[in-house]
């Protein structure tokens, strides 16, 4: 099956986005580095029951989401612990918390696994959100591959930054050295460094839907796109602000 | 980025467009007022705001202005998820630049700052 062929789409697609969709759905089928494409696709779907939950829409108004009991719509195919993590990544994501993430692992979701997790279940959530911004249903989810996750873990991450170990500045060489120039990068870069093929499907998203690393120090306007920088950092900033990012 | 980019193109901007002022958002960046709304019916997820922006800024600037704004936005509402989900810390709290954009958008308030103030 051909998935994104957008041919009920009343608009015009760029072929650079079509392919980007259509990777990154090849790889969702497919054995991760710690879930296996079941699993990975089981994650998909529950970022489609986050966003119907009626739990997380009002686990989302109490004071505090630690404290706030009831059961998530889901498909039954993961973990409760797996399912609060994506539901929460996808509705409540400003109150995680570092004991949270830490709690998680004490209960079989490791650091490695978390990453994994947080890198498919935002990169399905930002397809959908494209569809569902242009009107359009989302696409059909596919169907898991055989095979077993690598269990791969690069021996450089160590801890300090943010909640789970990370890649330091001077980390992308060896394996990694694709990751990043020496002399260029970011928090924002770095976060999903702990499993690195979860880094590059965010570079490769990133690249069709905003801008690749090497379009990001265009600060004027990139030739195939109909819109500026500033029109562009106009949006991302609105839509951060409303979701309370800080970073 | 957006001051970035207005210091780079030497156009005069209002930046309180991000908190969603609309007049603001028209000052120097082309459709910003109809691009505002859009990227707010996203990212609020109140269907008839999203489906009242998207024939407005179809009509303003045509389909591949809504289309190329319909990745960005989505390619936002993911980033966000990704800072907050691995609490990465803002990379240089002290610098000036940043810290002026913080005052002005007043973004202290947000929970997701103790990730970098604390």
């Amino acid at each position: 099956m051909e998935y994104f062929t957008y041919t009920d789409c009343p608009y015009p697609i760029r072929e650079d986005i079509k392919r980007e969709h259509r990777q990154f759905w090849h790889r969702l089928a497919n054995p991760g580095s710690w879930w296996t494409g079941a699993e990975r696709v089981a994650i998909a779907q529950e970022v489609r029951n986050a966003t119907r939950c009626n739990y997380c829409a009002e686990r989302k108004t109490a004071l505090s989401p630690f404290t706030f009991e009831g059961q998530h719509r889901h498909a039954g195919e993961l973990s409760d612990v797996i399912v609060d993590a994506v539901h929460r990544i996808i509705t409540d994501q400003t109150r995680i918390t570092q004991s949270y993430v830490n709690k998680n692992a004490e209960n079989g979701l490791s650091n490695e696994a978390y990453v994994e997790l947080a890198g498919v279940a935002t990169a399905v959530f930002s397809i959908d959100e494209f569809h569902h911004a242009l009107g359009l249903e989302v696409e059909i989810l596919p169907e898991p591959k055989l095979g077993q996750p690598s269990h791969y873990r690069p021996s450089q991450a160590v801890s300090g930054t943010g909640f789970i170990p990370m890649l330091p500045r001077d980390g992308a060489t060896r394996l990694e050295s694709d990751l990043w120039q020496s002399d260029r990068t970011a928090n924002v870069l770095r976060a999903f460094s702990l499993v690195p093929d979860a880094l590059r499907d965010w570079k490769q998203l990133s690249s069709a839907q905003y801008l690749s690393m090497e379009g990001m120090t265009n600060m004027v306007k990139q030739e195939d796109r109909a819109i500026n920088r500033l029109q562009m950092e106009l949006i991302a900033g609105r839509v951060s602000a409303i979701n309370e990012c800080f970073y | 980025m957006l001051r970035a980019s207005s210091l780079t193109t030497n156009t005069d901007i209002d930046i309180r467009g991000i908190n969603g002022d609309e007049s603001a958002a028209g000052v120097g960046v082309t459709f910003g007022a109809e691009l505002m709304r859009f990227a707010e019916g996203l990212a609020t997820g109140v269907e008839a705001d999203l489906v009242a922006a998207r024939k407005q800024l179809i009509e303003a600037a045509g389909t591949a202005v809504l289309v190329d704004a319909a990745g960005v936005a989505a390619n936002f509402q993911r980033m966000v998820r990704i800072a907050d989900s691995m609490g990465i810390p803002v990379d240089d709290m002290g610098g000036e630049f940043g810290k002026q954009i913080r005052e002005e958008l007043d973004l202290e308030r947000f929970t997701s700052a103790q990730n970098s103030i604390n």
